[in-house]
């Protein structure tokens, strides 16, 4: 009897050891982009009609500092922003947001804002559409509401 | 209380003269962006007060020596500058500058819990002091008069 047990016990041990051995199988569609992603994109760009990158990297950096944040990171030739915040008032979370801008064509820019709450991206489009309002009012233009795609 | 108006066409050098006055007083430029008039500083201090002792020591006498309250042991002091052309001839630029602090403290105990030490929490410098000396020592580099906004 008492062997019978052992036995077991000893099989028990040895499955749960080989499989911690086992390598856990990749998802074939890990980078594979999924429906929701693409709505949070469309939320996240506007595009304005713009053609001074660098005054549109400036007014996307004013109004961050408009909106209470700190700015980080710069950088002119990829024309990256990325500042945080504290999420008041909850000291404790952290608030960061990263905005790029491109041209679309000559004549227009796509300004594309990423923020994420702690470790968590936000997906909510009120926060996008106060960022874009503040955006628009540090570049007093005229905005367009569709998106590009 | 962050911003400053300054009547020169020449952004290069007060952002020059910014990374010095911030030199200084004691910064350390992290990292700097011309073309988007981007400058981060930081410098690194002690933290420790006395109050915050005695603070502690009066907790631990009322509370029989069950209670032990952190204190602030060490600082990171940072800065964010960014400077910006106001009109379209660029005849004037705006300063802004962000100061910030992220403190660490020390270890503590309620009752038998330990607290260990390395917490750390951030805040904003609110101080208008902070920004008069860092303004006036900056409007003194460039010899031009810092406008309020």
């Amino acid at each position: 009897m008492q062997t019978t047990i052992l036995y077991a016990g000893v099989l028990l041990a040895g499955t749960l050891f080989l499989h911690g051995c086992a390598a856990p199988e990749v998802k074939q569609d890990l980078f594979a982009p999924t429906d929701a992603q693409m709505k949070i994109r469309s939320l996240q760009t506007r595009t304005f009609d713009l053609t001074d990158r660098n005054a549109a990297i400036r007014g996307a950096i004013a109004s961050l500092q408009d909106l209470g944040f700190i700015i980080e990171r710069a950088n002119e030739g990829l024309g990256l922003v990325t500042a945080a915040r504290f999420a008041e008032p909850n000291y404790y979370d952290v608030v960061t947001v990263t905005v790029t801008v491109r041209h679309d064509s000559p004549k227009k820019m796509s300004i594309r804002a990423n923020a994420i709450y702690n470790n968590k991206p936000i997906d909510d489009p009120k926060v996008y559409q106060n960022f874009f309002a503040a955006l628009q009012r540090a570049l007093f233009l005229s905005q367009e509401s569709n998106p590009s795609p | 209380m962050q911003t400053r108006m300054f009547e020169t066409p020449n952004e290069r050098e007060l952002l020059s003269a910014s990374a010095a006055v911030l030199q200084d007083l004691g910064f350390q430029i992290e990292e700097s962006q011309r073309e988007v008039g981007l400058l981060r500083a930081a410098k690194e201090r002690s933290a420790r007060e006395y109050s915050q002792y005695a603070e502690r020591a009066f907790f631990f006498f009322l509370s029989l020596g069950k209670v032990v309250q952190p204190v602030d042991l060490h600082q990171k002091i940072a800065a964010s500058l960014v400077s910006r052309p106001l009109n379209s001839e660029a005849t004037r630029q705006e300063i802004r500058i962000v100061f910030y602090r992220v403190v660490w403290k020390g270890d503590g105990q309620v009752d038998n819990q330990y607290i260990p030490p390395g917490t750390q929490y951030m805040e904003m410098v609110r101080d208008p002091e902070i920004y008069q000396q860092f303004f006036a020592k900056l409007s003194k580099a460039v010899f031009l008069e810092a406008h309020r906004i």
